[in-house]
């Protein structure tokens, strides 16, 4: 076995891998995630309308990424990126939803917030985090 | 952008000043000078007998799984012998500061440690002892023992198995550079939050114990996705999911832990750097930020990590006690998904690690109930290696002992840890020495299995095995000390007494702390029991060589290749016919066939990159400790060139020829054979003489190299 069979260019995840579509990633996640830094800084909404609309943009930078640099789609050649999101998304929904829920019950007991960041408090729980 | 620093800085050195040097605390300046004799000694002998060459072929660039797995191993003994002392000055200084009248001596009031000194002792204690001396033995062994028990020729991802390593190594050698330049953090293991700021802790301690956990972070995640890839991909024919051995197993599911939880803590130790380097605020309590986020995603990770460490120490025992009690073992499925049943609650009990801050009463229960879950997938495992040597003919070899003090250590811990799971217990010992007394007691677990491993797999990577005398001396110390110094914890624990006292005001808990030091004084005995346990078992080598088999009652593939393994692990790739295969072969009597013919196999190269990327790293980490912005800037540059330099490198494999395959298997097989063939076999003088002897016809198998990933 003197020859490489394992050639890295015969795996068609590799095959996927396309400049264009990383530097689009690049620029447009770049362009999204400063809009959400000039969000925060200038305080142009309220600090709830804030947190919603950063993790919205935080949300479709995801979505770009997934897209544009692992290529993810339900084909064969790219299952094992569709097994680590199966793995993925339970995990997040858990570990995002229990510290939503552990804060909104500490905020209510600690955090006693000046007026004007008082619409913190009043974070509606996540639905999937009722109780 | 950068924050405002007070005190020195110079462009050429940053912060680093001769007075950071602690050229004024007595135990470092001798710590210091024994270092400096045992590093002079060690490296004159290498030169003295020309070792260089060899340490540099055969260890240093090396990407042979069950090298890196000995030098992982090796890290994981230094860090533990470090924790160890670190564990030693607390209990002596607890034991002599106790109540107003106790002498002070070099500086301090009471006892012999400044309150400083005494906190960045057991910050260090704690984070040596779990990412530096724990998690490398258990890396090491997965390591070694999970290519061999699947087939495999190697990991997936060789190179990256490497620089895993060194990357870890880092970490535990600034660890060790904060003992004589500048100081550690003195702020706990996990950080107390905002104590860590910069505002609180404007030294570099913080930013020591910042990077080099940060390290180890990377290094582990790396040898993560290594094991999850090779234990996906890589197993040899007929090695269906569920004909995989236990350890197999745990490994996977404790590097999918690893793999998940690790990330979090490098965000969660990034947002600190943000803190202290650009002045951001997502730990303080005003301008926006939150303490308790720092704890909650700290404990993200954390308690994960806790799994990722107890899981291959389940696996361990899973191995070991089938062996010696020679039965299969029990209630295989059943393990299988208690193992993975436990690493999915890992995700869903963090908060019990902060019961008593503010949380709502029902955040609250449920983590209770969802700890107390912990409880149902461990008793399973434990019921199942009751039931293993249940009418099992069980020998109390020193593997097997040390599987049944896990075993019970396993018990007193998790039953202790089933009391902590009562969030209205935990408000009464929060932060006592009860909860340090059960995890300790859970943490004696993985080391307890982690040193019945080593003796069990031991044979199988040096072809020889460790002698049992003062093996069982060591043992029977450690067990000695462990009762002296865990029973007073917990008494103390009930009593109220709270963690990392520097100084103790009731007098009447100084029996206890003094029966504590007795039983350090029995550890330190054992650790002397343990050098010479290895001393003995290397002088006595050839009286103890073993074959393949090493314990004559293997049950797993890895039992089927020879001891040492050769380089290539397996001459053809075994087929695997059952769970329990190499059990199964000699039941059906096919221990000895080997083949007519040998193929010439491809193997990765030795590549010293690296071992150049983790001294970069190191660098990179030490600059910006220390801020010194030109380093790290030529650190980050040389690091970009090399590993760009690396991905142009297309000769990264060699192919050993079919002719040396022959040599040394037939070496190994051929008990009269006076040829000695130290390059590639691990253990270097010699092969060990194999219980494989003559046959016919070969192992039947795939003739398609084993190293190539197998697609299912």
């Amino acid at each position: 076995m003197t020859e490489h069979t394992q050639n890295p260019l015969n795996h068609p995840e590799v095959q996927l891998a396309n400049g264009r579509a990383y530097l689009a990633s690049f620029i447009i996640s770049m362009l999204l995630m400063t809009a959400g830094l000039w969000l925060a800084v200038t305080h142009i909404t309220t600090p709830f309308g804030t947190v919603l609309v950063t993790s919205l943009l935080a949300g479709v930078v995801v979505i770009i990424q997934g897209y544009f640099i692992l290529h993810m789609d339900i084909s064969h050649a790219q299952m094992w990126h569709t097994v680590a999101m199966v793995l993925f998304l339970p995990l997040f929904v858990v570990t995002i939803g229990l510290t939503a829920w552990m804060f909104h019950g500490l905020y209510q007991r600690t955090m006693i917030m000046p007026p004007a960041a008082s619409s913190v408090i009043n974070i509606p729980p996540m639905p999937s985090m009722s109780h | 952008m950068l924050v405002h620093l007070q005190g020195p800085w110079t462009p050429l050195l940053g912060r680093l000043t001769l007075q950071q040097i602690p050229f004024h605390v007595p135990i470092l300046v001798v710590t210091f000078i024994v270092v400096a004799i045992l590093a002079a000694v060690v490296l004159g002998a290498t030169t003295y007998f020309g070792k260089w060459g060899y340490l540099w072929r055969e260890w240093l660039t090396t990407v042979d799984h069950k090298k890196i797995g000995v030098m992982y191993i090796l890290l994981g003994l230094v860090m533990l012998l470090r924790g160890f002392v670190d564990a030693l000055m607390i209990r002596t200084q607890q034991a002599m500061a106790v109540g107003p009248s106790s002498p002070g001596y070099m500086g301090a009031v009471h006892g012999y440690l400044t309150p400083f000194h005494l906190g960045q002792i057991f910050t260090a204690h704690g984070l040596i002892m779990i990412v530096f001396a724990a998690t490398p033995l258990l890396v090491g062994l997965m390591n070694i023992i999970v290519p061999l028990q699947i087939g495999a020729r190697d990991m997936a991802y060789p190179y990256l198995n490497a620089l895993g390593l060194w990357l870890t190594t880092a970490g535990a050698a600034l660890v060790m550079v904060s003992l004589f330049v500048g100081n550690f953090a003195h702020g706990g293991w996990y950080g107390f939050v905002p104590y860590f700021e910069l505002s609180y802790s404007p030294g570099v301690g913080v930013d020591y114990w910042m990077w080099s956990f940060q390290l180890a972070a990377i290094g582990t995640s790396l040898g993560s996705i290594n094991l999850i890839a090779t234990i996906v991909k890589m197993r040899a024919p007929g090695m269906t999911w569920m004909r995989m051995p236990m350890f197999t197993w745990a490994s996977l599911s404790t590097n999918l832990i690893a793999l998940t939880s690790f990330p979090v803590l490098m965000v969660t130790l990034a947002l600190l750097g943000m803190d202290r380097y650009l002045g951001t605020h997502f730990y303080t309590a005003g301008m926006g930020g939150n303490l308790m986020l720092y704890n909650d995603l700290f404990w993200v990770w954390g308690h994960p990590e806790v799994y990722f460490l107890i899981l291959p120490a389940f696996g361990i025992m899973s191995e070991i006690i089938p062996t010696f009690s020679e039965k299969t073992l029990f209630g295989y499925a059943t393990m299988v998904i208690a193992s993975f049943a436990i690493g999915g609650v890992a995700w869903g009990v963090w908060l019990h690690h902060f019961f008593t801050m503010a949380a709502a009463p029902s955040v609250n229960s449920f983590y209770s109930v969802t700890t107390m879950l912990v409880g149902i997938p461990t008793g399973v495992k434990v019921f199942n290696w009751i039931f293993t040597m249940y009418r099992g003919r069980v020998r109390y070899e020193l593997p097997m002992l040390w599987a049944l003090l896990a075993l019970f250590l396993l018990l007193v811990g998790g039953m202790s840890g089933m009391m902590n799971a009562f969030a209205s217990s935990d408000y009464m010992w929060h932060n006592s020495l009860f909860v340090v007394a059960h995890f300790h007691m859970m943490v004696l677990v993985i080391a307890a299995s982690v040193f019945g491993a080593v003796e069990y797999w031991f044979p199988k990577v040096f072809g020889f095995k460790l002698e049992q005398k003062w093996g069982k001396w060591f043992f029977w110390f450690m067990i000695l000390g462990t009762g002296w110094v865990f029973v007073p914890m917990f008494l103390l624990g009930f009593g109220g007494m709270t963690r990392r006292l520097d100084y103790i005001h009731y007098t009447q808990w100084s029996p206890y702390l003094h029966i504590m030091l007795i039983g350090m004084v029995f550890y330190v005995i054992a650790v002397v029991f343990f050098v010479a346990h290895l001393y003995i078992s290397l002088r006595d080598r050839a009286k103890n060589r073993a074959g393949a088999d090493a314990w004559g009652s293997g049950r797993s593939l890895e039992w089927a290749t020879h001891s040492p393994v050769p380089a290539y692990n397996f001459a053809i790739t075994p087929h695997v016919n059952a769970r329990d295969e190499w059990a199964w072969r000699k039941e059906n009597g096919l221990t000895e066939l080997h083949p007519g013919d040998y193929e010439s196999i491809h193997m990765p190269k030795n590549t010293g990159v690296p071992l150049f990327l983790g001294i970069l790293f190191m660098g990179l980490a030490f600059a910006l400790i220390w801020r010194i912005w030109w380093l790290a800037l030529l650190c980050v540059a040389l690091i970009v060139v090399l590993i760009i330099l690396r991905s142009f490198d297309h000769d990264t494999d060699m192919t050993i020829p079919a002719e040396d395959v022959e040599q040394v298997e037939s070496d190994a097989r051929d008990e009269t054979s006076t040829a000695i063939r130290p390059a590639g076999v691990l253990g270097g003088t010699a092969i060990a003489h194999s219980t494989l002897q003559s046959g016919t016809g070969g192992i039947s198998g795939s003739t398609s190299p084993s190293w190539t990933p197998m697609d299912r």
